[in-house]
């Protein structure tokens, strides 16, 4: 079988066409992102996640009026794949706020009231998230750990020698909401499957990290194709990887939310597709070069300008048949790769459209551009 | 085919070092679907026995069973520590990560702590709250930016900056390294399987913890502190006693009057504690009768030539020791102010098998940890061995007094939450609260001594800084959306390249199989994680694997064009193709360590799985398929391009 054989396809000329073309796409991008924003994940943002799967569908606004009832604040709350069983619940709070730390603590307090009427206890120490007490006797202090875990909190000793009078009491999100669908639907049955916490500070490396990565990834492929090649070459491959990258950050934001069941949040899985798509996109990229690179040795009379065409023309078959097998494992991931994948497959499934795209009309063109420009023959 | 022996052979090799790597993987997938299948028949048998069964009894029985099947044949372990690890998000778990307060520790070390002290550690935290740095460097360098001098908070009046550093520095290590410590004691004792707890940074801990159901226990376990305690170990006569009664219950035989203790029963000749029960010598009976007769000497055996009535129990043995030690019957007639600690390492090893010792103890403590202020391990100086001294506050060394005055000769265990992790004999009282323990191994060993001391005393706070727990059927469906992708993926691409390119997309097909297979070796080979994303990473691999061929493949038909031999054309295809191919994957494989070096746990396993695709990628295009082709077309045959 072959296809795209023998073609001879002016893609040069009609590069001005293609500037504007990703042009408009990339600005519409920028303005999705400045309108709708880009749903950055816990892992980012920091914060609570809970994903709760019910024996029965229930409605998302139920679920949403029994965490306002909770009081947390502002909670996002989605499905979790394509079921209407599977709930996550996430708030940006790692802990409790001064009001809910005040109501649950006076929960507390219920309980050891209730267990123990004659007590004496005192409030010992108190953190964003843990709160001890102390009490007149260890057996007291054994039995109100156990009172406490039972009815749903995360008490324990403080430490486990005899003579230990202190109780501590964790007050966490995640638990707040897990106790707080159990009373709200006692009808019904619910597993957590899935239950993260991500700490401010782990997000905000996690941020710095995400970006050295991207710009360190943009260096590197800078330093090695000008190196491999000319300079030119390789601001036009980091040029094209700012193009893709941007583009596909743009249909990110857009499709974010737009179907049910299509959650693209910025994940770490998310960052690990972009700089696939870079490393993807620069191979396609090099294949090009590459093979501009042969051909500037073998016809040395021919000009630039139709020198790029022929290469470009004479890869178009293994440019289409690579980006299509790896379209074609992509598209299986995004379809069945389950939840946890989606955002991969989707960020790279845009990535690979755009990559080829970018490496055919944008890469090529931009080195044709900058090199009639400075007037400088390209030789090998 | 004289030339291309070296190829073959190489391939050869590794390809039998794939399997040879990939064959525990496949067996404790073997071994999984037998047990299961074990199990569900046990399960039905017991519900037809027993139709009133309620399902907890039914669990916690299946569970026994479970560990027992596991442990009757060591390969099974075997090969589960060998084969593929998954990741907490395929088979479901907990990831935690911990970070030690140095900050705290700092604060607590200090003497006369000032306003200017209190600013110090504000400006260390701003730094330190977003960045990884060791705490003790900022802090030193805030402090010598300030001009104040270390030794105004810290040590000696004078110490010099640098001797203070490095004195603090050392004390936050340990804090980490007790940490680790009692966390790793405590994980131990809660039987997760295949627990991962690892140092990263300067204080960070990472604890993974595969299948744990109740994360509340979990944090509980993780952020407690531990408890230390110093137990009299009962005499080797008393110990002999109880042990013998014991047997008596367990062989099924009446008790005598169970307040006479055989105290003629020594350590040094097991015959003696047979001999008013039995008529026969135990060193004549069969291992089976042995057994019946001694059913808890056939699984821990004192030493005969050593003065203690320690056990030691192989590592397989001993759940079926604490089954026997726990059932009610022993329980009955165990005198209630004692009990059984384990030793928390193995000392010895008996055919591949770690032995653990099994002390038998005081019930109530002598002494809780919380008196110890200090402990070092160092050499002694009249004879180079190792030692651990340990120093107390006042109270404690009152105790002590009291304590080694009245049980001089005797042994005293050093548990750590639970464990026997040394138990010294006392020589003589010891006053002023410092003391010395000898007769340790090595020099590790003391170590360890010391950081257990020291647990007992706090350590610096542990916070939990980032928790991840995924539930285990998310975790199974992961893993079946993941491979079936993977599958459904990898043979559409099959199908495609063989129907594009007939014969050499054939070839391009098998060097796509073997590719994952190299993968998956690789991954099994150095025990690295298979995650989710690294699934994706796999998938990714199949996708551009069949970039190198399709190169290739054009490359040559582009020449058969020209009107070369097919020899001809196979040999430029290749040598054309040759810089495209490895331009491409060598950029893809930097982007790979970059997301390696900044990514966290399931993007390092896509990382790693990327590099090491492209690395099999690589060798499977260019040595494998090329080899193919030449012994092909040296052979006559004519191998067709599509």
């Amino acid at each position: 079988m072959r296809l795209f054989e023998n073609l001879n396809i002016d893609f040069l000329s009609k590069r001005k066409f293609f500037y504007a073309v990703s042009g408009i796409i990339i600005s519409l991008g920028i303005v999705s992102i400045v309108i709708k924003g880009l749903d950055l994940g816990i892992d980012f943002k920091g914060g609570s996640e809970v994903v709760v799967a019910f024996d029965k569908p229930v409605a998302i606004s139920d679920v949403r009026d029994a965490t306002d009832r909770m009081g947390l604040g502002s909670v996002e709350l989605k499905t979790f794949g394509a079921t209407t069983e599977n709930i996550l619940v996430r708030t940006e709070l790692q802990d409790l706020d001064e009001v809910q730390f005040e109501n649950i603590k006076k929960n507390i307090e219920s309980v050891i009231a209730q267990s123990v009427s004659d007590t004496l206890f005192s409030m010992k120490e108190k953190t964003s998230s843990t709160v001890v007490y102390t009490f007149d006797t260890p057996e007291n202090a054994v039995l109100i750990a156990d009172k406490l875990f039972l009815s749903g909190f995360q008490a324990g000793l403080v430490s486990k020698e005899q003579d230990n009078l202190d109780v501590i009491v964790r007050l966490g999100i995640a638990d707040l909401i897990k106790e707080g669908l159990r009373t709200e639907f006692s009808g019904l049955k619910f597993d957590v499957i899935k239950e993260d916490k991500v700490g401010p500070k782990i997000g905000e490396e996690l941020k710095r990290d995400a970006i050295i990565a991207i710009v360190l990834a943009l260096v590197v492929i800078l330093v090695y194709i000008g190196f491999r090649f000319k300079f030119a070459f390789g601001l036009g491959a980091v040029l094209a990887l700012f193009h893709d990258v941007l583009i596909t950050l743009g249909f990110v934001s857009f499709f974010n939310g737009l179907f049910p069941g299509l959650n693209l949040e910025i994940t770490q899985s998310v960052i690990a597709a972009f700089l696939t798509l870079v490393g993807f996109s620069v191979n396609d990229t090099v294949v090009i070069f590459d093979r501009i690179r042969e051909n500037l040795k073998v016809h040395k009379t021919m000009d630039f300008f139709s020198l790029i065409n022929f290469s470009i023309n004479r890869t178009l078959s293994r440019t289409i048949l690579t980006s299509g097998t790896v379209l074609i494992v992509t598209t299986v991931l995004l379809l069945l790769g389950g939840e946890v994948n989606k955002g991969f497959a989707f960020t790279f499934f845009v990535g690979i459209i755009t990559g080829t795209y970018s490496s055919i009309y944008v890469a090529s063109a931009f080195v044709h551009d900058w090199t009639t420009r400075s007037k400088k023959k390209i030789q090998f | 085919m004289k030339k291309f022996r070296f190829k073959i052979v190489l391939i050869v090799a590794l390809i039998a070092l794939g399997l040879y790597f990939l064959y525990p993987t496949y067996a404790d997938y073997q071994n999984t679907k037998s047990i299961e299948k074990t199990l569900n028949e046990r399960s039905e048998l017991l519900k037809s026995q027993n139709p009133n069964i309620d399902e907890e009894r039914l669990d916690k029985y299946l569970n026994q069973f479970e560990d027992s099947l596991k442990n009757a044949d060591p390969s099974i372990k075997k090969e589960r520590e060998k084969r593929i690890k998954l990741g907490l998000d395929l088979q479901g778990g907990m990831y935690v990560v911990l970070e030690v307060n140095t900050l705290k520790l700092l604060e607590k070390l200090a003497k006369n702590p000032d306003e200017n002290f209190a600013e110090m550690i504000k400006q260390t935290n701003d730094v330190v709250r977003i960045s990884e740095e060791p705490v003790v460097d900022v802090f030193t360098e805030i402090a010598s930016r300030k001009g104040i001098r270390l030794s105004r908070y810290f040590g000696e009046i004078r110490d010099d900056d640098d001797k203070i550093t490095e004195m603090l520095r050392s004390q936050a290590n340990d804090a980490v390294n007790r940490a680790v410590e009692i966390i790793r004691n405590r994980i131990d004792q809660y039987g997760v399987s295949e627990p991962s707890i690892h140092v990263s940074g300067s204080r960070r801990i990472i604890v993974e913890l595969p299948g744990i159901a109740k994360e509340e226990e979990a944090r509980q376990l993780l952020q407690g502190t531990a408890l230390l305690e110093f137990n009299i170990v009962k005499d080797p006569e008393f110990t002999f006693g109880v042990l013998e009664k014991v047997n008596k219950v367990l062989a099924g035989k009446p008790l005598e009057d169970t307040t006479k203790v055989d105290t003629s029963v020594s350590a040094s000749d097991e015959s003696d504690i047979a001999e008013d029960t039995t008529q026969k010598d135990p060193n004549q009976m069969t291992p089976e009768e042995f057994a019946k007769e001694y059913p808890l000497y056939s699984v821990a055996m004192p030493n005969p030539q050593s003065q203690t009535a320690d056990l030691f129990v192989r590592e397989s043995d001993r759940q079926k020791v604490d089954r026997m030690l726990n059932r009610d019957d022993v329980v009955n007639i165990l005198p209630k102010d004692i009990k059984f600690i384990w030793s928390a390492k193995s000392e010895f090893f008996a055919e591949g098998q770690p032995i653990y010792r099994l002390y038998c103890v005081k019930a109530a403590p002598e002494l809780t940890g919380g008196v110890i202020t200090d402990a070092r391990a160092t050499l002694d100086p009249q004879n180079s061995a190792p030692i651990v001294t340990m120093e107390m506050n006042s109270d404690g060394a009152r105790d002590w007094a009291r304590i080694t005055g009245t049980n001089i000769d005797k042994r005293i265990s050093i548990i750590l939450d639970g464990q026997s992790f040394s138990a010294p004999v006392v020589r003589n009282k010891i006053t002023g609260g410092f003391s010395q323990i000898e007769g340790i191994g090595d020099l590790d060993e003391a170590k360890l001594l010391e950081i257990v001391l020291k647990a007992g005393a706090l350590p610096a706070p542990v916070d939990i800084i980032e928790e991840r727990t995924v539930g285990p059927s998310l975790g199974q469906d992961s893993i079946r959306q993941g491979v079936t992708s993977a599958l459904i993926g990898g043979l559409l691409v099959i199908i495609f390249m063989f129907l594009y390119y007939r014969f050499a997309g054939g070839i391009a097909d098998f060097a796509v199989i073997i590719n994952v297979f190299f993968i998956l070796s690789v991954l099994a080979g150095f025990g690295a994680t298979l995650t989710l994303p690294g699934i994706a990473g796999i998938i990714l691999t199949i996708g551009m694997a069949v970039d190198a061929n399709v190169l290739v493949n054009e490359r040559v038909r582009e020449e058969l064009n020209t009107g070369k031999t097919i020899k001809a054309a196979i040999d430029s295809g290749y040598s054309k193709a040759f810089s495209a191919i490895f331009d491409g994957n060598i950029t893809t494989f930097f982007t790979g360590i970059i997301l390696y070096q900044f990514g966290s746990g399931p993007i390092q396993g896509f990382a790693l799985t990327l590099m090491i695709g492209i690395a099999a990628t690589l060798f499977t295009q260019l040595v494998i398929t090329r080899l193919i082709f030449d012994i092909f077309v040296e052979r006559g045959g004519k191998p067709n391009f599509g």
